[in-house]
């Protein structure tokens, strides 16, 4: 008896120290981030329409140039409890005005901050790790000509055991893959490969559409299996559409109905968007024309989902 | 002969007052439903011809623009209490801030007054003049629907 427990301390103890390695944070090669040079904020303009940063750290609702004051504040509530958007503008207190361009990209690609802490994924870094760093270059240097905008957003407000923070290192290993979702071109030969590739980048990178539009797991990892096929809104009300090429639904918009979309917020049938997607919209709207199509592009050809997850 | 016809108008109003009232108590939503479902056709119109999928008249505009307005004017009655059960895409935001979706109707009753002006009695003169006045119309769709429409 004496022995089995023994066995059991030994074994329990492993397994916490397993679990302590595992889930430390990682960061990216030093090299690899120091050889990047200068940023282009034209494109780093571009880099942050489309991954939608201010649709969660400018203040709710903001228009206009209050898109670009980070200040943060955004309270996402979900199944694990409220997650609250910081602050990320330029202050050097309160927000990022310290950050190098490694740790933007420790925090955008590795979930991790520059004193060594595990980021919560409703920081949608399972996303952005699929970003070419030379645009989190260009966006680092926007990001620069931004204003500095003072206040701490607060906490989150999470319930045990999702407030430990070290146990995020062990979500990453399981659901923080930079590989592409969808390999290649689906059912459509007369794809253009440089366009569907540059709108899966698009799309599973910066643009982290399948954060809202995949349905997770009980531990919120994204099930790829149902990518883009819809699920509950995270936030509680209705539900966040199948963006996939289904029959008797999106199926039914073209590439060019979908780049109008995102363009003018208006569906095939001119219903107009609504909801969280507002802002989405707004910031695609802002990108150029042809990387619209692109996202057109390659919704239309990647695998349908249908049934369970509707 | 006067008093005659002055009740003959107080009768009519209060018939038609009464009409209104048992049309916005027997079915809200599908009254609602049905406005939008005309305000949804208008901008089919008013997108098909921006796009110039439909060749531009000024009658066509107006046909848009008079919709919309008309829309806008009555849209906001169909909202009664309890009216939020059962199948519709109302968010419960109506109810919880009236004040809030109130304004989001009288900017869209805003813009419509407006685009009538421009659109004078033959409708707007070409297509360039039917953008520019159905233009801040459409922009009013998505504000709404943005906190105050659920899809489900």
């Amino acid at each position: 008896m004496k022995k089995l427990l023994l066995f059991v301390i030994v074994l329990g103890a492993a397994a916490a120290l397993a679990g302590w390695f595992l889930s430390a944070p990682t960061r990216l090669d030093e090299n690899t981030v120091a050889n990047l040079g200068p940023g282009d904020p034209v494109n780093g303009e571009l880099v942050f329409w489309a991954s939608g940063c201010s649709s969660c750290h400018a203040a709710p609702e903001a228009k206009g140039d209050d898109k670009l004051k980070l200040g943060g504040g955004l309270r996402l509530e979900t199944p694990f409890g409220v997650f609250v958007a910081p602050n990320v503008s330029q202050d050097p207190n309160d927000g990022i005005g310290n950050w190098s361009v490694a740790d933007l990209a420790n925090a955008m690609t590795h979930g991790t901050s520059p004193d060594g802490q595990n980021y919560y994924p409703a920081f949608p870094y399972a996303s952005y790790a699929r970003m070419d760093l030379a645009d989190i270059n260009d966006l680092f240097s926007f990001m620069k000509t931004l204003p500095a905008v003072g206040g701490d957003a607060g906490p989150n407000e999470l319930a045990f055991p999702f407030n430990i923070r070290r146990g995020v290192g062990l979500w990453k290993r399981m659901f923080l893959d930079p590989a592409p979702v969808v390999a290649a071109p689906v059912g459509g030969e007369d794809v253009d490969p440089a366009i569907w590739e540059r709108g899966r980048y698009l799309v599973e990178g910066p643009g982290h559409c399948g954060e809202c539009h995949t349905p997770r797991d009980f531990v919120g990892g994204l099930i790829l299996s149902d990518w883009l096929g819809g699920a509950p809104a995270a936030t509680g009300e209705g539900r966040v559409p199948n963006i996939t090429p289904v029959s008797g639904g999106f199926g039914s918009w073209s590439a060019s109905d979908i780049a109008y979309y995102l363009e003018s917020g208006f569906t095939p049938d001119y219903d107009s968007v609504g909801g969280e997607m507002v802002p989405v919209q707004e910031n695609m709207a802002r990108l150029q024309a042809s990387d619209r199509e692109a996202i057109g592009v390659y919704l239309k050809a990647i695998p349908a989902v249908s049934g369970a997850a509707q | 002969m006067r008093t005659i016809s002055k009740c003959i108008s107080i009768v009519s109003i209060a018939i038609a007052a009464s009409l209104g009232a048992a049309q916005a108590d027997d079915d809200p939503i599908g009254d609602r439903q049905a406005i939008m479902s005309s305000v949804g056709a208008a901008a089919g119109l008013g997108g098909g011809l921006m796009k110039g999928e439909i060749a531009y008249s000024p009658a066509a505009g107006k046909a848009a623009i008079a919709a919309m307005r008309a829309a806008s004017l009555t849209f906001g009655d169909y909202f009664p209490d309890g009216s939020n059960a059962s199948d519709t895409e109302a968010a419960p935001a109506i109810w919880d801030n009236r004040a809030g979706f109130d304004a989001e109707i009288a900017k869209f009753a805003a813009a419509t007054g407006t685009a009538m002006e421009a659109a004078g009695r033959a409708g707007p003169a070409d297509l360039d003049a039917f953008k520019a006045a159905m233009g801040p119309v459409f922009g009013t769709c998505k504000s709404c629907h943005e906190g105050f429409r659920v899809k489900n």
